[in-house]
């Protein structure tokens, strides 16, 4: 392996953790299933003996009024009810005092008749008797008129029932074990960037400058381990060789103060010349230490804070709804979407005054201070009392989404040259979704669990873990100025750029819309009215967005860069995401169609988001070039939040006019018809003056 | 060590090696067993919650089926245009039903007023259900509900007459603990396996661990092996099986290091030789 | 999902007590007795006995000013004068005709000759709409009622739940305009639902019907190979439910009443009724109403007892062998004399 980089030991890493936590998990999941069948089989069984003398006295009943037991009519009217009310049981049946079948619902006559003839029902039946038959567990209960027995009552149970039942765990389990593997992932790329990469880079660095004769420095690592104990004797090859040095020109500064002989004098200035010349040494004796930094520093905090923020997605619009109060002049769906509007808008406005301060205080600072509204806002939404103040603290939430997220993107803009700025940005994005997709899940299956306020709770205490790993960990950079910011007028040349402004009306804007407005407004709401769906279901299903973004996103990347079919893969990626929303107005069961929307939307965001970024260079080429594209990128952001804003209110709007699959659908069509206008759009992308003077430049 | 000799006079040799306080492998055991913990106690804890949830579950299914029957029976009377009131017959049918099931705390039947007109535990009978009982039979609908009081656990369900009026209601209750109980062995059990658990992982991922950070360890402390001998006996610090771009450059570092030396060395002999010359 | 499903229950209740709660203390008893001037046609039977016993079951207390009219039209006015006099709370009518000449049809009410100031509660009245209502939504005026006649597609549901029936048979009094009605309408269902409907009147000589043909036409419907008799609730039929029903049950024909007697009292097999019993509590729930909560008589609805009372004649049903469905015994009064004997040596 090679130590300065991360990769090849990070896998061998990544297999030993798959290793240690999925055998132990899928082991204690094993276990607890057989406990489970243990303890739950019993109580199935007293339910089957209730259910089973109920029937028995309606039979005995029957057939005390003098109908025979074997011409007792409607009997699988009768029986189908029972079967209907109670899935654990799986199907009723009355057999003769000698085992023949009478009746039976839910079981063919046949297969039970095969069964129970080898059965003796004559001895020892005169209480109820278990026994099992194939999957099957048959409790029988004597029926019996005037103390003579004429047959007896059969209730089959499916223990599948109880395997599916368990099933559903499994799938919990799942979604810990993938949460669990992904923060895995983060905390072990931590530790070996932060304890073998970052410093044997750092190592790289001094080693290559002592390479060049450059003796003037020393890597600036100081932990007690290999590496430390390594990067110890490395520096002290250096200082030994300084050390020489410095006595060499203390001895010749010594000769050619006091020496007589002006020929030795000046022999000796030649030999200091010559080894000035060929090697270079601190000038005070003080080694320069080399520190440096990487993007990879702050991913971990940033995942935990986006995870932190994460957590409520899944069921934030169900939580308002609770603490629904009624604004003057606001339908109540409206005051239901502006607490998440009203979140996209804050960090929309906060942002670029957080990306300006984040330059000029240092990314550590802005971090820190972003967390403490931040946490203020995550511990007091979970104690809101009404909409009121849940906005409030949302909008503090926002403000400190903004001064972080400003943060660790002016920080990655710091650490990482232009070359590897690709890089750094993928460190950023791979955070964010990697946090999306464990904070949506673990969110709403915790919330299932221990409900709202005190998820919010948790959130709280994830961020303070952030502000100690930051306030610990993270040396604060040096803030690094960049160019003077562009004014209003470069951005409003970058409008004039029809390309541009297409993009970010018809692909960019509309993208946000379905994604606030669908997924994080009206999914949660739509998904919440069936009842067979709990938290942990619908957390599960959202999760299929950014698994779908994270799992697709490298690939089109990839894929785009060697086709360069950008604008066609934004256009087809916003078709499908409008497509997917429209579905639940042709799909009978709304359930499944939200979930394939969910899917589709997660593939059209996982197809689009990375061209649309790799589109920027191309298309405002002279743009790029006067005011940077780093800010081009930013006012991209910028204006794309005009969607997230308005996507929960859109969806707002919707929903008293269409209902709740209607809205989703409604969305959907607006949704649709931009990318279509995108699509025709972007057939005229390639061809056209704008390109060719580009060309010609 | 033989740095002094290169060096030419005492004080000026590499330092003594750094003691190794906590080792790579140590750092991220510690991580990764911390992550392991805390999964495996998540694990734990969605398993048994799942669990008290469709144990529960069962067990009110049936005692609201247990409710349901009892329903039927006093309706069917109800139906014949008696009162609630006067259904002597409801008395034996509820001490019936309790006497079937050691569990059943009590059953009672209370009309719409909430005033309890029959109970298993008959010097209940005349006094007030709680508010939340007198209201959830309010609807009359047709699911059973389910409340909690201080330490039972109540389903029950609404009884109407056949005008479609909501008449009273009949409420069973039963113990938390008899769910907690039926519960309580998979908690045991979770604990064990977990500890189980843990144990065999951590020691697999130790291992695991110093192999592979000791590999890290060796070859550090072999390259720096190496550049001792380099720096004081001379030679390549390239070892033998070649090694990465990573070693080839520490190996044309440490020789550089070495060519230093040796160079400052000879310069300061050179003029340790002008100086004495004359 | 418990969690879920208690505040969804909270919320639920929360919204039905801000929608439904009576005021507190509304059914709480009235110091003074409400009076109530109950007018009967044929003197005090189930009706009047159910909505007597709802009160008093109620705790609710009244006093009640009985009388009856013996079947004499005239002595409807001297009621109506006693009714105004006496400034009852609420008037009780019992049958088409007490509740006709007292509380007078829809499109012609006199004040003078009608009760109009004081509520009224009517019951036993086989055609209302069109008669004392306009609708069964609403009186438009201050009375209410109830129904007792069971729906004619909801006893043919009942039939078919017994058995499917491929055709049916009926026997009727060609002279009474309910039975001429209803044999109307089974031919329309039967129609509709795909069922032969075989209905043959009594004869009759001198303008009476003969009680002697009945047997004749019950050979005639045997031989027509029916599924069932449908016996509807007619006057004739059931002064000679003995004869019909015997004969009926002679041929091994299933019958089917759609009145009480010929199940409770005779041999018919088995029966869809509303009980004139709960037909009376029914009518004193809507009195309960107006009285006790103050609800305007026009804002409550005209309607029939929610579930319907099935019969099931037990010895008949043995003797001809039909036994009828498990769920339809669930939901059935049995009726089982001999049953009963046994059952109490």
């Amino acid at each position: 392996m090679i130590l300065d980089r991360t990769r090849p030991l990070f896998i061998r890493l990544l297999l030993l953790v798959v290793l240690v936590l999925v055998p132990p998990v899928a082991w204690i999941a094993y276990q607890a299933m057989g406990e489970f069948t243990r303890g739950l089989v019993p109580e199935m069984d007293k339910k089957a003996e209730a259910i089973g003398r109920d029937l028995e006295l309606s039979i005995e009943r029957a057939v005390g009024y003098g109908i025979p037991l074997d011409q007792l009519q409607g009997v699988d009217q009768f029986f189908a009810p029972v079967l209907a009310a109670n899935p654990e049981i799986r199907y009723l049946a009355v057999t003769d005092r000698g085992g023949k079948v009478l009746f039976t619902e839910g079981a063919e006559l046949n297969a039970l008749n095969a069964i129970y003839g080898g059965v003796d029902f004559a001895t020892d039946m005169e209480h109820s008797r278990k026994f099992a038959l194939g999957s099957f567990i048959d409790l029988a209960q004597p029926l019996s008129i005037k103390g003579g027995r004429i047959g007896h009552i059969h209730v089959g149970m499916d223990q599948d029932y109880v395997r599916g039942r368990l099933q559903e765990i499994l799938i919990d389990l799942g979604v810990v074990t993938l949460v669990a593997l992904l923060v895995a992932v983060e905390i072990l790329l931590f530790v070996v960037t932060f304890n073998i990469t970052g410093p044997m880079r750092v190592v790289g660095t001094v080693m290559d400058r002592v390479r060049r004769g450059d003796f003037s420095c020393s890597a600036g690592v100081t932990s007690d381990d290999e590496v430390g104990r390594f990067v110890h004797g490395f520096n002290g090859a250096i200082r030994l060789a300084d050390q020489l040095f410095r006595r060499l020109e203390a001895y010749m500064e010594e000769v050619k103060a006091a020496h007589f002989d002006a020929g030795v004098v000046e022999k000796v200035k030649d030999i200091e010349s010559r080894v000035r010349f060929l090697f270079r040494f601190a000038r005070n004796g003080q080694p320069e230490v080399v520190n440096e930094h990487q993007a990879t520093d702050i991913r971990l905090p940033l995942f935990l804070f986006v995870f932190a923020e994460e957590i409520s997605r899944s069921f934030m619009p169900l939580y308002i709804r609770d603490l629904y109060a009624p604004i003057p002049g606001l339908s109540p769906e409206m005051v239901m979407g502006l607490p998440i509007a009203l979140f996209m808008l804050v960090i929309a406005l906060a942002s670029p005054s957080a990306a300006l301060l984040a330059n000029r205080l240092g990314a550590r600072r802005v971090f820190l201070i972003g967390l403490v509204p931040a946490t203020i806002g995550f511990v007091m939404s979970g104690l809101a009392f009404t909409v009121y103040d849940l906005i409030a603290w949302r909008v503090a939430t926002a403000l400190g989404y903004a001064f972080i997220t400003m943060a660790c993107q002016g920080y990655i803009a710091q650490v990482s040259q232009q070359r590897t700025r690709a890089q750094g940005l993928g460190v950023y994005v791979g955070a964010v979704l990697t946090a999306s997709v464990c904070g949506t899940g673990i969110g709403g299956v915790l919330a299932e669990r221990v409900g709202f306020r005190v998820t919010f709770l948790v959130a709280g205490v994830l961020t303070v873990i952030t502000a100690v790993l930051i306030w610990r960990l993270l040396g604060s950079a040096q803030p690094v100025a960049e160019g003077p910011s562009p004014r209003k007028r470069d951005f409003l040349r970058l409008l004039r750029n029809w390309r541009f402004s297409a993009l970010v009306a018809f692909a960019a804007i509309p993208a946000k819309i379905a994604l606030t407005g669908f997924l994080f407004f009206l999914v949660p709401l739509t998904l919440n009215r069936n009842p067979s769906i709990d938290l942990g279901d619908m957390a599960r299903m959202m999760m299929a967005y950014p698994v779908s973004v994270v799992l697709l996103s490298p690939l089109v990347a990839r894929f785009a860069d060697r086709v360069g079919w950008r604008a066609g893969l934004v256009a087809v990626g916003g078709l499908i995401g409008g497509a997917g929303l429209v579905l639940p107005a042709f799909w009978g069961e709304p359930v499944q169609a939200v979930q394939v929307a969910i899917l589709l939307l997660g593939i059209s965001h996982g197809l689009s988001a990375s061209p649309q970024l790799a589109m920027i260079p191309d298309l405002c080429w002279t743009e790029c070039r006067a005011i940077g594209q780093t800010n081009v990128l930013a006012f991209l952001r910028l204006a794309e939040r005009i969607g997230s804003f308005a996507g929960p209110l859109l969806a707002a709007a919707l929903l008293p006019l269409y209902g709740f699959e209607g809205a989703v659908a409604a969305l959907g069509w607006v949704v649709l018809g931009m990318a279509v206008v995108f699509a025709l759009l972007s057939f005229a992308y390639h061809a056209g003056p704008h390109i060719e003077t580009e060309w010609g430049e | 060590m033989g740095q002094s000799s290169i060096a030419g006079g005492a004080g000026a040799c590499l330092p003594p090696a750094r003691p190794v306080r906590w080792s790579l492998a140590r750092k991220v055991s510690l991580a990764l067993l911390s992550i392991l913990l805390s999964t495996l106690v998540v694990t734990a804890f969605f398993a048994y919650y799942k669990f008290e949830s469709v144990y529960s579950a069962q067990v009110q299914s049936r005692y609201s089926f247990v409710v349901f029957t009892i329903k039927k029976k006093v309706e069917d009377s109800l139906n014949l245009g008696f009162a609630l009131r006067q259904l002597r017959q409801v008395q034996e049918i509820i001490e019936r039903e309790k006497s079937r099931d050691p569990q059943i705390l009590a059953v009672e039947v209370y009309d719409y007023r909430g005033e309890v007109l029959f109970d298993t535990d008959r010097g209940a009978i005349g006094t007030k259900v709680s508010e939340s009982l007198a209201e959830a039979i309010r609807s009359g609908m047709q699911q059973s509900f389910s409340v909690m009081d201080e330490d039972n656990l109540i389903v029950g369900l609404p009884l109407v007459n056949n005008l479609g009026k909501v008449e009273g209601g009949v409420v069973l209750r039963y113990p938390i603990a008899y769910v907690e109980k039926g519960v309580s062995g998979l908690l045991t059990q979770l604990l064990k396996s977990i500890a189980i658990a843990l144990v065999a992982a951590s020691v697999v991922a130790v291992a695991g661990l110093y192999v592979l950070f000791g590999g890290v360890g060796r070859k550090l402390g072999s390259m720096e092996r190496a550049m001792g001998e380099v720096l004081s006996v001379g030679g390549q610090a390239i070892p033998e099986n070649g090694g990465d771009s990573f070693e080839a450059r520490f190996a044309e570092f440490v020789a550089k290091t070495r060519e230093t030396i040796d160079h400052v060395k000879d310069a300061t002999d050179e003029v340790g030789r002008l100086d004495r010359l004359m | 999902m418990r969690r879920l499903s208690a505040l969804a229950l909270a919320l639920t209740l929360m919204l039905l007590l801000l929608a439904a709660a009576p005021p507190a203390g509304a059914a709480e008893p009235a110091a003074k007795p409400f009076r109530i001037y109950m007018a009967l046609w044929r003197g005090w039977e189930d009706a009047a006995q159910g909505f007597k016993d709802y009160f008093a079951n109620q705790g609710i207390p009244v006093e009640l000013i009985i009388r009856d009219a013996g079947q004499d039209k005239a002595k409807l006015k001297e009621f109506v004068a006693e009714a105004k006099a006496l400034k009852v709370d609420l008037v009780f009518t019992w049958g088409t005709t007490v509740s006709e000449e007292m509380l007078g049809r829809f499109d012609a009410v006199d004040p003078e000759q009608h009760i109009s100031d004081i509520p009224a509660v009517f019951a036993v009245v086989s055609q209302p709409v069109g008669g004392v209502v306009p609708s069964l939504s609403s009186s438009e005026r201050n009375i209410t009622g109830t129904l007792y006649l069971v729906p004619m597609e909801t006893q043919v549901n009942l039939i078919q739940s017994y058995r499917p029936t491929k055709r049916l048979g009926m026997i009727y009094n060609p002279l009474e305009r309910n039975s001429q009605v209803a044999a109307e309408q089974l031919e329309g269902i039967g129609k509709a639902v795909g069922f032969d409907v075989v209905a043959l009147p009594v004869e009759v000589s001198e303008g009476k019907p003969r009680a002697a043909s009945i047997p004749v036409k019950v050979a005639e419907i045997k031989a027509a190979r029916v599924d069932f008799l449908y016996i509807p609730p007619d006057t004739f039929l059931n002064i000679n439910r003995d004869i019909l029903t015997q004969a009926a049950l002679d041929h091994a024909i299933p019958t089917f009443a759609a009145a009480e007697n010929p199940v409770v009292t005779s041999k018919a097999m088995f029966g869809g009724v509303y009980r004139y019993y709960t037909v009376g509590q029914l009518t004193a729930y809507k009195a309960e109403q107006i009285l006790v909560r103050k609800i305007a008589p026009k804002d409550i609805p005209i309607d029939a007892p929610k579930r319907l009372s099935v019969l099931i004649n037990m010895p008949v049903v043995r003797q001809i062998g039909l036994f009828p469905p498990m769920k339809l015994m669930g939901l059935a009064e049995i009726i089982d004399r001999t049953e009963a004997k046994e059952n109490k040596p």
